[in-house]
C-alpha cells in the first residue's frame, strides 16, 4: 500500500523520472507515428489498386477474348460474382493541346458498367462541390463553380459534337496525367493554362497483329470529358481512360465482316469493278479484359476461383474460337504483374521500419534504468527506514517496479496522445514544414499519393504503447532488484 | 518479576563485521534482558556497539552463530528461528525504531510519515479497509507529542525536536510493546532533549511500552530505570559516574 502513496511523491516531486517519462513518450510515439503512416500507405496502395483494378480480372492480352458479353453473363451468373465490365488495355502515344508528346496506359472502359465493377464515378475529379476543402481558404477550386454536365460526360465518355451536338467519344486522363494540373496547398488541383475538359487531345494507337507486330498506326483527336484521380499517383500521372467502342474500332477488335474470296487484283467481267467478296460470317468483337468485382462478402480469390470455373464452361461452348483456359490469366487484382510484389516488398518494409525503430526505442530502457539506478542510490536511507518499518523484500522491490510502471504509463500515455496529434494532422505538419522550413519528406511523385496516409491501427496502437510500459518495467528491473537486496542496517548508516 | 520471561533478551550476542580482510569484533557475548515496560538505557563509547545491538534486538541485522541458546529473545521466542517474513512482522508489529536522525521520507508530509507505519505490511485492501482508524490514530499520536498542527507539513519545515517527534510518532503508530530508540536527543539541544524524553515518558505511562535507549548522556540515562553500559563487547551495569 505505501507504494502507492510513494510512487505518487516521488512522481510529482522528482525530475529525473520525468525524463525517463519523456523517453518512453518519444519512442512510443516515433513507432507509431512510423507504423501508422507505412500502414496508412499500405492501405492506401491496397485502396487504390482495387479502385482502378476490380477484384479480378479475366485477360487475353494481345489478340483479345471473342464473344466477351456471354464470358460475361457466364462469370455473372456464379454467386462469388457480383458483376463484370469489359476493358481493352494498350499503350498510347497522345499528342497534348500545345503538342507535348506523352505515352499513356489506355483502358478502353464501357462507363456504366466499369463504374459498377470499380469505383469510377468517385475517382472523376471534375465534379461540382457545394463546399470547399478544409483547407481551401481562399475558395479557388474551380470545382465550386463548374456545372453538373462534366460528370455526366465523364460516366459515358463522351463530349457532344459543338457543331451538331451529337455525342463525340471521349478521354478521361489521370488528373496529373497532362501536366496541366498544379496541386494548391490544401489538396485543390488547379489548371495551370488550360482547363482540360474543354480540351482535346490525339491518339495514336498500334493495333498489333496476333504475333505481337504492329500493323499500322491509327490516330484520332478526342475531346477530354473530365479526369480523375485515384490517389495512386502512379495511375493518375500515367494512364487514361477511352470510351470502349472507339478504341476496340482503333485497334481492329471490333465486330468485323468476315471476307473470302477478296482478291483486289482480280476485276469481273466488264473490267471495270472489283469482284466483291463474299460475306462469310461476321467476326466478333473483343476484348483484352474482363474486370470482376466479387460479391457482397466474398473474397477477390474467391471470385478468381469463380471466374475459372466459369471461363472453363466459356471454353467448352466456344471451342478454339476462345483462348485456351489453361492459357488464358485469370488473377485477382493483387497477383497483377506489379502489384504483388510490390505489396509484398512494402509489407516486408513495414516489419523491418517498424522492428528496427523497436530496437532504437531499446534505448528508453538504458535511460529508465540508469535514472532507476541513480535514484535508488539516492534512496538508499528510505529504503532502509522502510525495511526498518517492516517492508519486506519484494515490498521493496514492488515500490521501484511498479514506479517504472507508473513511468511507463505515463510516457506511452503521452507518447500515444502525441503520436495521435501528429498523425491527425501529418498533412498540415508536413505543410508547415515545407513552407517554413523548405523541408518536403514527402514527394508524391516517389511515394504514389499525393498526401500522406496514415492508419492508427487500435491492435498496433495498444501493442505500442503496452510495449512502452513493459520497455521501462523491464528498465526498472535490476534497479528494483537492487533496492531489494540493499542490507537495511548499511541503508540506515549510509551517508 | 525475576521470574516472568523478558520480553526482550540478548544472550550471549555475538557480532564481527568485516572489513575487507580484517574482523571488527564489536559484541562479543552481550547479555541483556529488559522486562515488560521497563525503560533500559545503554550507554558506552563511541563505536562501543550501542547501534549494532539495538539492530540486533530490532531484528534489522542477525547475529553471528546464534544457537538455541544465544541470539535475541523476544517473549521467550528466538529470533534466528524466525524465517525472513516472520522477522518482517516482528519488526512491523513488535518494535519501533526512533533515530538519531530523525529518517523521516522528505516527500512525505508529517502525517503521511507517521501513517507509513501502518500502511507497510497492509495490502491495500486492509489498509483501506483501516484507513480511518490509522489517521485518527496517527493525528491523536501528533497531538499527544504536541506537533498535531504540523501535521500537514513536510519534514523539511520542522525543526529537529519536532522532526524527532514525528518520528516517534511513526514508531508508535502500531503501538509496539517495544521502543528502540537511538541516541534520539543526540542531535538535540539539552532542553529539546528534554521535551523529547517529557514526551516518551508520557506515551510509555499511557501505552506501558518497553524502551531501550541508547545515549550518551548520563543525566538522560538517570531517568531510566536503569542504565547500562557496553564495555568490550560486553553489557554491564553502568557504575554511575556522573
Ligand atoms: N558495516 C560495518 N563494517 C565494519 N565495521 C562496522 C560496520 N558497522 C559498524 N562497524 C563498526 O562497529 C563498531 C560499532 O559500531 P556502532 O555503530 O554499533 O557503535 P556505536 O556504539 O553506536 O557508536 P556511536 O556512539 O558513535 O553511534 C564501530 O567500531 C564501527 O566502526
Ligand atoms: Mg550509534
Amino acid at each position: 500500500m505505501y507504494q502507492s502513496l510513494l510512487t505518487r511523491r516521488y512522481l510529482t516531486s522528482r525530475v529525473m523520472p520525468l525524463l525517463a517519462a519523456l523517453a518512453v513518450m518519444l519512442c512510443t510515439a516515433m513507432v507509431l507515428i512510423v507504423w501508422s503512416v507505412m500502414s496508412g500507405f499500405l492501405a492506401s496502395l491496397l485502396a487504390s489498386g482495387r479502385t482502378m483494378m476490380g477484384d479480378a480480372a479475366v485477360t487475353w492480352p494481345v489478340s483479345g477474348i471473342p464473344h466477351y458479353e456471354d464470358l460475361m453473363s457466364r462469370l455473372e451468373a456464379e454467386p462469388e460474382i457480383a458483376t463484370t465490365t469489359p476493358t481493352i488495355e494498350t499503350l498510347a502515344l497522345v499528342g497534348l493541346p500545345d503538342g507535348e508528346p506523352r505515352i499513356w496506359r489506355l483502358i478502353g472502359v464501357d462507363g456504366e458498367s466499369y463504374d459498377r465493377v470499380t469505383a469510377y464515378r468517385d475517382t472523376i475529379w471534375w465534379k461540382p462541390i457545394d463546399r470547399p476543402l478544409p483547407k481551401d481558404r481562399e475558395r479557388l477550386d474551380p470545382r465550386l463553380t463548374i456545372g453538373g454536365e462534366y460528370l455526366a460526360h465523364a460516366l459515358t465518355l463522351t463530349e457532344p459534337d459543338p457543331a451538331t451536338g451529337a455525342p463525340r467519344p471521349a478521354v478521361v486522363p489521370g488528373l496529373w496525367a497532362t501536366g496541366y494540373n498544379q496541386r494548391a496547398p490544401g489538396g485543390v488541383a488547379i489548371p495551370r493554362f488550360r482547363f482540360m475538359p474543354d480540351e482535346e487531345v490525339t491518339i495514336s494507337v498500334l493495333p498489333i497483329s496476333q504475333r505481337g507486330a504492329a500493323i499500322d498506326v491509327k490516330a484520332r483527336r478526342f475531346p477530354i470529358a473530365n479526369e480523375f484521380q485515384t490517389g495512386l499517383y502512379e495511375v493518375d500521372a500515367n494512364t487514361a481512360l477511352i470510351r470502349l467502342d472507339a478504341v476496340q474500332e482503333m485497334l481492329g477488335m471490333d465486330a468485323a465482316e468476315r471476307v473470302t474470296g477478296f482478291d483486289p487484283f482480280s476485276v469481273d467481267g466488264a473490267g471495270d469493278r472489283f469482284v466483291e467478296p463474299e460475306p462469310a460470317g461476321v467476326d466478333p468483337a473483343r476484348v483484352t479484359t474482363v474486370m470482376v468485382r466479387a460479391a457482397e462478402g466474398f473474397t477477390p480469390e474467391e471470385a478468381r476461383a469463380a471466374a475459372q470455373r466459369a471461363y472453363a464452361g466459356f471454353a467448352a461452348a466456344h471451342g478454339p474460337g476462345v483462348p485456351d483456359p489453361s492459357f488464358v490469366r485469370i488473377y485477382t487484382w493483387q497477383e497483377r504483374d506489379g502489384v504483388r510484389t510490390f505489396i509484398a516488398a512494402v509489407k516486408k518494409e513495414i516489419a523491418l521500419t517498424v522492428t528496427l525503430f523497436g530496437f532504437i526505442s531499446l534505448t528508453a530502457v538504458f535511460l529508465v534504468f540508469a535514472i532507476f539506478w541513480s535514484m535508488v542510490s539516492d534512496k538508499v536511507k528510505d529504503i532502509g527506514i522502510l525495511r526498518a518499518l517492516g517492508a519486506s523484500r519484494p515490498g521493496v522491490a514492488w515500490l521501484f517496479l511498479r514506479y517504472g510502471a507508473v513511468v511507463g504509463l505515463v510516457g506511452s500515455a503521452l507518447g500515444g496522445a502525441a503520436a495521435w496529434v501528429i498523425v491527425t494532422n501529418i498533412n498540415p505538419i508536413h505543410d508547415w514544414l515545407g513552407a517554413a522550413l523548405g523541408i518536403t519528406v514527402w514527394d508524391p511523385s516517389i511515394y504514389y499519393f499525393p498526401e500522406i496516409p496514415s492508419r492508427v491501427d487500435p491492435a498496433a496502437a495498444a501493442l505500442v504503447l503496452a510495449g512502452g510500459v513493459a520497455f521501462s518495467v523491464v528498465g526498472a528491473l535490476a534497479p528494483a532488484i537492487k533496492a531489494a537486496r540493499l542490507d537495511p542496517v548499511r541503508a540506515l548508516r549510509y551517508e | 518479576m525475576v521470574h516472568e520471561t523478558p520480553i526482550l533478551e540478548a544472550r550471549d550476542l555475538r557480532k564481527t563485521y568485516r572489513l575487507g580482510r580484517a574482523r571488527v569484533p564489536v559484541l562479543r557475548g552481550a547479555d541483556l534482558a529488559v522486562a515488560r515496560g521497563e525503560f533500559v538505557a545503554v550507554l558506552g563509547a563511541s563505536g562501543s556497539g550501542k547501534s549494532t545491538l539495538l539492530h540486533l534486538l530490532g531484528g534489522l541485522d542477525r547475529p553471528d552463530g546464534a544457537d538455541a541458546d544465544s541470539g535475541v529473545f523476544f517473549e521467550g521466542q528466538n529470533l534466528a528461528r524466525f524465517s525472513e517474513s516472520a522477522l518482517n512482522a516482528y519488526r512491523r508489529r513488535s518494535v519501533g525504531f526512533v533515530f538519531q536522525f530523525y529518517h523521516l521520507l522528505p516527500e512525505l508530509t508529517v502525517l503521511e510519515n507517521v501513517m507509513l507505519g501502518a500502511m507497510v505490511g497492509r495490502g491495500r485492501l486492509g489498509y483501506l479497509r483501516e484507513r480511518a482508524a490509522v489517521r485518527a490514530g496517527a493525528s491523536e499520536l501528533l497531538d499527544a507529542l504536541g506537533i498535531g498542527r504540523l501535521s500537514h507539513r513536510r519534514p523539511r519545515a520542522l525543526s529537529g525536536g519536532e522532526r524527532q517527534r514525528a518520528a516517534i510518532a511513526r514508531a508508535l503508530v502500531n503501538h509496539p510493546p517495544v521502543l528502540l530508540a537511538d541516541e534520539p536527543t543526540g542531535n538535540l539541544d539539552r532542553a529539546t532533549g528534554a521535551v523529547i524524553l517529557d514526551s516518551l515518558a508520557e506515551v510509555r505511562d499511557r501505552l506501558g511500552q518497553t524502551i531501550v535507549m541508547v545515549t550518551h548522556d548520563p543525566a538522560i540515562a538517570d531517568r531510566a530505570d536503569r542504565a547500562v553500559e557496553i564495555v568490550d563487547g560486553v553489557v554491564r551495569r553502568h557504575a554511575g559516574v556522573i
